[in-house]
């Protein structure tokens, strides 16, 4: 299956990635980063950062993403390389989010992705949580759960 | 797995069961088969449960052939896709391939409505251009049906295309909310495409097929029947129609090329009748098929040409101007030794439900003419069609059922006459024929002339001779 999409237009991975690329220079954010490995275009480091008004305010995190040779067919691997308190993250930065699973679609892009995440920083799914204690801090007591959040959190110079 | 040590229990419970849900087991064959026969279905279900014997051992004869689909999670997007290059190979009109890359990019808009920028879907799009140029050019070579099935059997090709006309189906309901929010219990229409049309893997449902008909099939005339082989009561598969009907009056071509998906829960194939796969004689560009299909098309001279597929388009009476302005091409068609249409030159036509009257031929064949026209009008030009039988022999022999009522209505001790075969008479200025003219009465034309080659001596009549019109307004009221 790989060897056959990489024979195809978006099939090429490493094309596609560099028209992201491309993209995301042309039109920088100032909220997102995104950018590959210096060796591997697969390989990128990303950060976001966290919405105002939340917990994660004036937060910056850092994100790894990988990419199958059938990106875009299949989802990135994102995983949060800053820890993070959040009830749908799991202390290892795993991520329970459903378009990076069943739900993803061809026609996300790597801007996508990370403008999903965000507003998963200020809008938990409660309801399937990774982090049980997360969540039932988010909903009873945010001064304790913004608390977890700063003792949890590393700048990037401390990574 | 370094991480793993500080995961919970329950968690890693989670996470299992998370896994088993998404596990699917490792599907194999092509993503889409070759054509066999559908008896193969019946083999198949030979065993099963007695619904399901009842209903597959009445499908191969209606539904000659099939093509699997891999069940990939994909199938149904697939097959639709794949039976819609098809069904325009099936129509060998090159041209249509231009005008279908044409058509599609001016939906674009929609997409770009819906929040995606040209970029991120044009390299799915192009891959669609690429396979429409691809068959038009293999349309030439006669080798289209082999090009497809190769490009389809390419994951990357397959899933492209797929991806662009989910994201028109996407686009399609998010602009068209209203059609589609009734149906979706609740969801908001932009939560149900995300969450059920966009995924990657996330198999056709009723209400994306109803979309992606709209979108795809409709516009450019096509129907998709979907059959449901399921355990529900009953002897025969439930067919529920989608995309274009007999009623959407489209300048396109008729009877509706259909698409047919049989479904059996959790999976599509591809269904055939018989006659979907009639090798087509592919038409030149110079000539395409529309340019006879035409609506400004008018019955100045239709060649009596053997390899005119459809002995439809030479009845005069389908066409709006009315059978007297056929005349002047008669001598044309004139063959003194008619040769019978096969009944198969119609078979097209119980494609779709038969409408109810014995007319049905015509509008089924006809649409774009014979729509205009009401249905009783339709009556009238029909019958003074077939009323012209001596004049048009091959013609009104493809049609010869309708005379045997007319004969049998009229008993008494007359054999048939010209003076009887005309209800439509009575109808108006544009059935005023020349059958009562000196010169057609004197011509080969009348059965009454020697020349004529169904040469009938008429005979003396009274009744016909003074009450001809009132005996055919009788007639036609009696049909």
């Amino acid at each position: 299956m790989a060897s056959n999409l990489s024979n195809t237009r978006t099939g090429n991975v490493a094309q596609r990635l560099q028209k992201e690329l491309m993209d995301m220079m042309l039109s920088p954010s100032t909220t997102l980063t995104a950018f590959p490995d210096d060796e591997n275009l697969t390989l990128w480091t990303a950060t976001i950062e966290g919405p105002t008004e939340t917990p994660y305010a004036g937060l910056t995190f850092k994100l790894s993403m990988e990419f199958a040779p059938t990106y875009p067919m299949t989802p990135p691997v994102v995983l949060f390389k800053t820890p993070i308190y959040h009830p749908n993250i799991d202390f290892s930065g795993r991520i329970c989010l459903d378009i990076l699973k069943d739900k993803w679609s061809a026609i996300y892009n790597i801007s996508s992705v990370l403008l999903s995440l965000q507003s998963l920083l200020g809008e938990p799914n409660n309801s399937s949580p990774l982090n049980a204690e997360a969540a039932d801090l988010w909903d009873k007591d945010k001064e304790e759960f913004q608390r977890k959040v700063l003792a949890r959190h590393k700048t990037p110079e401390e990574l | 797995m370094s991480g793993s040590a500080y995961i919970p229990t329950d968690e890693e419970l989670a996470n299992l069961q998370q896994l088993s849900r998404e596990y699917e087991p490792e599907v194999t064959g092509p993503l889409v088969g070759e054509r066999q026969s559908s008896t193969a279905i019946t083999t198949e279900y030979a065993n099963a449960d007695p619904v399901y014997r009842v209903k597959t051992a009445a499908l191969p004869s209606k539904y000659s052939h099939f093509r699997t689909c891999r069940g990939d999670g994909n199938c149904g997007w697939r097959a639709i896709a794949f039976t819609y290059f098809e069904t325009l190979i099936r129509l060998g009109d090159i041209n249509k391939f231009q005008d279908e890359k044409t058509r599609l990019q001016s939906m674009n808009n929609l997409i770009s409505s819906i929040g995606y920028s040209e970029d991120i879907y044009e390299g799915f799009q192009e891959e669609c251009w690429d396979l429409l140029v691809a068959l038009a050019n293999a349309i030439g070579n006669g080798n289209a049906a082999q090009v497809l099935l190769e490009n389809f059997n390419d994951m990357g090709v397959s899933m492209n295309i797929i991806t662009y006309f989910k994201l028109l189906t996407s686009a399609w309901m998010q602009t068209h909310s209203a059609d589609y929010m009734n149906f979706l219990l609740g969801q908001t229409v932009k939560s149900y495409c995300t969450q059920t049309i966009d995924p990657v893997n996330s198999e056709i449902d009723n209400i994306g097929i109803a979309a992606l008909s709209e979108a795809l099939l409709k516009p450019i005339g096509f129907a998709l029947d979907v059959l449901y082989l399921d355990r529900s009561p009953g002897e025969e598969i439930n067919v529920i129609h989608f995309g274009a009907t007999e009623n959407d009056a489209l300048s396109l071509p008729y009877p509706r090329p259909t698409l047919r998906l049989l479904y059996r829960p959790g999976h599509y194939d591809i269904l055939y009748k018989a006659e979907d796969i009639e090798v087509q004689q592919p038409i030149p560009s110079q000539a395409p098929l529309h340019v006879a299909l035409a609506a400004g098309y008018t019955d100045d001279f239709v060649p009596m040409d053997s390899s005119m597929s459809d002995v439809m388009t030479m009845i005069p009476g389908l066409y709006p101007t009315g059978l007297g302005q056929r005349w002047p091409s008669a001598p044309y068609d004139y063959d003194p030794i008619p040769t019978p249409q096969p009944q198969p030159q119609v078979a097209p036509v119980p494609t779709y439900a038969p409408p109810p009257t014995a007319v049905a031929p015509v509008p089924t064949s006809h649409q774009e003419y014979a729509t205009p026209v009401p249905s009783s009008h339709v009556n009238h030009q029909h019958h003074s069609t077939h009323h012209g039988i001596q004049l048009q022999p091959p013609v009104s022999l493809s049609l010869n059922h309708p005379p045997p009522p007319l004969t049998i209505e009229r008993g008494g001790p007359f054999r048939p006459s010209m003076y009887e075969l005309e209800p439509g008479f009575h109808s108006g200025q544009q059935h005023t024929l020349p059958f009562q003219t000196s010169i057609f009465r004197n011509s080969h034309y009348n059965t009454a002339h020697f020349l004529n080659p169904d040469f009938q001596p008429e005979e003396w009549s009274p009744d016909a001779e003074y009450s001809t019109s009132s005996r055919s307004r009788h007639k036609s009221s009696s049909q």
